[in-house]
């Protein structure tokens, strides 16, 4: 049976974890957005579908990124709370 | 160059800029977590974060199929207007950097106050895993990066107890620190064996090369755990366990996994820290 210092250790580990996780995030996100601004230049103009295929997974993904990264916010606001209270 | 090169040089540099790297080192870090609260919260009724941090590793999942899908719509475009000849270049995963900055008290640091009591019970399953005595846990700081080399280095030797004395004197968060070390790892090492990125159909002969030598090491380690690393590496999906593994099983074997690879590969461990 783990202590309470073991499982606030623990807990602390993951949020280490979350928090480099969330630094990715945040780069991936940069990028992604310099690239989404290349390929806009680029291809304006173009009416072909596999450009505006191209657009909408940009779009996705960016979206993806940002619920992704409001539910890590979440995740370790929750840990956190669990590790205050015990 | 014509103005039409000048648009699929562009194009072909915005493909492969695109963060397909940054969102495989964050979903790492994320299921690593995932993995440790996983763990914790088998002890607890309160869901601890993991329903949302599962949800977040969904999210990201589906953002890196979508950038394949951006890169594969930029390929067929270019090749739809004559420039098709050469597929937009892969953005290949970029693996962690062997000595990264971390947070204080994060997993792989060797700050002063490395959680002393995460130590007992990490100590504990290592002399489980490699069916050895348990001892009482060194004092000795090292990093996750240094933990790994090291672990590598017994596992190419053989040295079962070699290998759990090096790991049961590590601090336990540099002991997890392994399970967000080794992924990215992993996948370079199988693609530098396999001669190309890991597929689905790598798995039996990955698992041929690497079964074996990872549970010599770790006799009691639960075997489809290996299977479920191994099928992690070619991109397989799996059926979420129903009881989550302990993470220090996944960190020990993510590690060990690392050094029979490198075994195979003929590399030495300090190549790591190159």
């Amino acid at each position: 049976m783990a202590s309470v210092a073991e499982v606030k250790a623990a807990i602390e580990a993951a949020v280490a974890q979350v928090n480099e996780g969330q630094a990715a995030i945040q780069a991936a996100s940069e990028k992604l957005a310099q690239a989404a601004q290349t390929m806009a230049a680029a291809l304006d103009g173009s009416g072909h579908e596999l450009v505006g295929a191209a657009q909408a997974a940009l779009a996705q993904a960016d979206t993806e990124l940002r619920e992704g990264l409001a539910a890590t916010l979440t995740a370790v606001e929750r840990a956190q709370t669990y590790a205050a209270g015990i | 160059m014509s103005l039409i090169q000048d648009l699929g040089a562009r194009l072909q540099a915005a493909g492969a800029d695109l963060p397909v790297g940054e969102l495989v080192a964050a979903l790492d870090k994320l299921r690593a977590s995932a993995a440790l609260l996983s763990w914790v919260r088998q002890q607890s009724a309160d869901p601890l974060g993991v329903p949302e941090l599962s949800g977040a590793i969904e999210h990201l999942e589906h953002a890196a199929y979508a950038l394949h899908v951006v890169q594969d719509s930029v390929s067929g475009y270019l090749a739809a207007i004559g420039l098709g000849a050469e597929p937009a270049p892969e953005a290949r995963p970029t693996p962690p950097e062997p000595v990264e900055p971390v947070a204080p008290g994060a997993p792989g640091t060797t700050s002063a106050a490395p959680a002393p009591r995460l130590r007992r019970w990490w100590a504990e399953r290592v002399a489980y895993l490699t069916d050895g005595a348990p001892a009482d846990p060194a004092t000795t700081t090292i990093s996750s990066d240094e933990l790994l080399r090291s672990v590598a280095r017994h596992t190419r030797a053989g040295d079962r107890t070699g290998l759990r004395r090096a790991l049961t004197g590590a601090p336990a968060p540099a002991g997890l620190g392994l399970s967000a070390l080794a992924p990215a790892l992993l996948h370079r090492l199988a693609s530098d064996l396999l001669g190309h990125e890991p597929r689905p159909a790598d798995l039996p002969a990955l698992t041929r090369t690497a079964r074996e030598p990872v549970l010599a090491l770790l006799p009691k380690l639960p075997p489809a755990l290996v299977d479920t690393l191994l099928a992690q590496v070619c991109r397989v999906p799996r059926p979420a366990d129903p009881v989550p593994p302990h993470p220090a099983d996944t960190a020990v074997t993510s590690g060990v996994l690392v050094g029979v690879l490198l075994r195979r590969l003929g590399r030495d461990p300090e190549a790591l820290a190159a």
